[in-house]
């Protein structure tokens, strides 16, 4: 599909009701839509509960679960794990929970306590193993699975001088972006095996980073670019490919392939990403959510109830990738929208 | 070579110079107080400072070592990377450097040990706190 010919056009497929607050934020489920799997959604909202959609025959979505009497404030994010078997729940009341489907129910099978505050978001990595969390207590957690749904606290990481929006596993490496209320984006990464995590890169204004809060974050499909949205009114465009860096005299022999699973060597981590681009002058309120979807297109939800779809033009000729606006959708929700593979939500 | 001053202008020196050796005078004796009084409130911060700090490190410390304890009697109930991070917290209050409190790096090694408890305390599941614990975060406005 070439998105940049013709006229494109969002259309609301179906309203999904039943929350009694606003909604904050939805998660695929990864394992469903495929292979005749019914898709199944989860949306969590500032009415404490998290609702499960699944799409019926008929294409319609109707909620078949409602996670409920387990957080006692808004629930602020939720994610699937690679396997679509659990569902990670961050909530304001400083736990995240971990569900599992057991034939259609959901039940609580963890409990993660630590952060002193609101937990504003949750990821999962690639593999499934680890799982990260961030908050207004300026920290980022790392967990590990363990055999029998037990998770470990693997470390804290401090070095946000403010509340944490926002935290996002590389699409396949084990390597963690966080995003700030400090303006900054911090990248972060494992010392060989030894549970020490560092942050190997700080994205700031200096970088050509961002000049206010940087609510959200995404990678495209292949990990090799990254998209950071803004309460300064504009997305940034970064480059995330493992390509050997311009330094000379680095210790550093040899240098891991961009599809290689495991980061083994800490000195690659660092001072990877660069700026490549920003897409300035077409949102004139905060932008809370930035999406990228597996074709490429990148999708913003503004403060102005407007989705904006960006594309990468290909005619330019400039070496620096630039992005066309594709289409803006107004009035889709009321703030927050939040898009995922193409579909949307909102309050 | 230059003449000695004579004994005329001596006399006439303590006059003119007087209100420059009632400065000298005043300044010596404000001084004077003020060493004392600056020692004394010195002394007051000095305890205050030492007692907190001394209470935090006392304070881990001893739940170190009632977890080590707790290790030595029943290794497996606690995970490998619980025990060693028990024994980095440990090691990090040992390392302390108690007689040095205007070392730079006392800061850090305090921001050190109250991670690694925090890591400790989550894996434990447990909230183990005192009257004054110094909290990281004040308690302000929810936001989005």
């Amino acid at each position: 599909m070439d998105f940049l010919e013709g006229n494109l056009e969002l259309r609301e497929r179906q309203r999904l009701e039943g929350h009694t607050d606003r909604v904050w934020s939805l998660a695929w489920n990864p394992a469903t839509g495929v292979c005749g799997i019914p898709a199944m959604l989860a949306s969590c909202s500032g009415d404490k509960t998290v609702r499960i959609w699944q799409q019926g025959p008929s294409g319609s979505w109707d909620c078949s679960a409602v996670l409920e009497d387990n957080h006692t404030r808004t629930v602020r994010s939720c994610a699937w794990s690679p396997s679509g078997k659990l569902l990670a729940t961050a909530s304001f009341d400083a736990t995240t929970a971990i569900w599992e489907c057991v034939g259609g129910d959901f039940e609580c099978v963890a409990t993660l306590e630590g952060h002193e505050n609101e937990v504003k978001s949750v990821s999962w990595d690639a593999s499934g193993s680890l799982l990260a969390t961030c908050g207004r207590d300026k920290t980022v957690w790392i967990w590990e699975m363990q055999p029998g749904n037990e998770f470990e606290c693997v470390s804290v990481l401090q070095g946000h001088t403010q509340d944490v929006k926002m935290v996002q596993w590389h699409p396949f490496m084990e390597v963690l972006v966080s995003v700030s209320y400090d303006n900054s984006v911090k990248i972060w990464a494992e010392d060989g095996d030894s549970d020490d995590w560092h942050c190997v890169q700080t994205l700031n204004e200096a970088s050509s980073g961002h000049t206010s809060t940087v609510w959200a974050v995404s990678f495209n499909s292949n990990g090799d670019r990254m998209a950071t949205c803004s309460d300064d009114l504009t997305l940034k465009i970064w480059d995330t490919s493992a390509k050997a860096s311009e330094t000379s005299g680095s210790s550093c022999g040899s240098w891991v392939t961009q599809y290689s699973f495991y980061l083994d060597l800490f000195c690659d981590a660092r001072d990877k990403r660069r700026h490549l681009c920003t897409i300035s002058g077409y949102h004139d309120r905060t932008i809370f959510s930035v999406n990228w979807s597996r074709d490429g297109v990148i999708a913003s939800g503004a403060a102005d109830d407007a989705i904006r779809l960006f594309f990468e033009s290909k005619d330019n000729s400039v070496d620096v990738p630039s992005y066309k606006l594709l289409l803006k959708k107004e009035k889709a929700h009321d703030m927050d929208v939040k898009l995922s593979a193409m579909e949307s939500k909102g309050t | 070579m230059e003449p000695k001053a004579s004994d005329t202008d001596d006399f006439l020196e303590s006059t003119v110079l007087l209100d420059e050796a009632q400065y000298e005078e005043g300044f010596k004796d404000g001084y004077n107080d003020g060493l004392g009084l600056g020692k004394e409130e010195g002394r007051e911060v000095g305890l205050k400072l030492g007692f907190q700090v001394g209470e935090e490190l006392g304070f881990y410390r001893g739940c170190v070592d009632v977890w080590s304890s707790a290790i030595r009697v029943d290794p497996g109930a606690f995970s490998a990377r619980l025990r060693k991070s028990i024994e980095q917290l440990g090691e990090l209050v040992d390392k302390y450097p108690l007689s040095e409190p205007e070392n730079e790096q006392v800061q850090e090694m305090m921001n050190t040990m109250r991670l690694k408890f925090r890591v400790i305390s989550a894996m434990l599941g447990v909230r183990l706190e005192y009257e004054g614990y110094p909290k990281s975060s004040e308690t302000d406005v929810v936001d989005f």
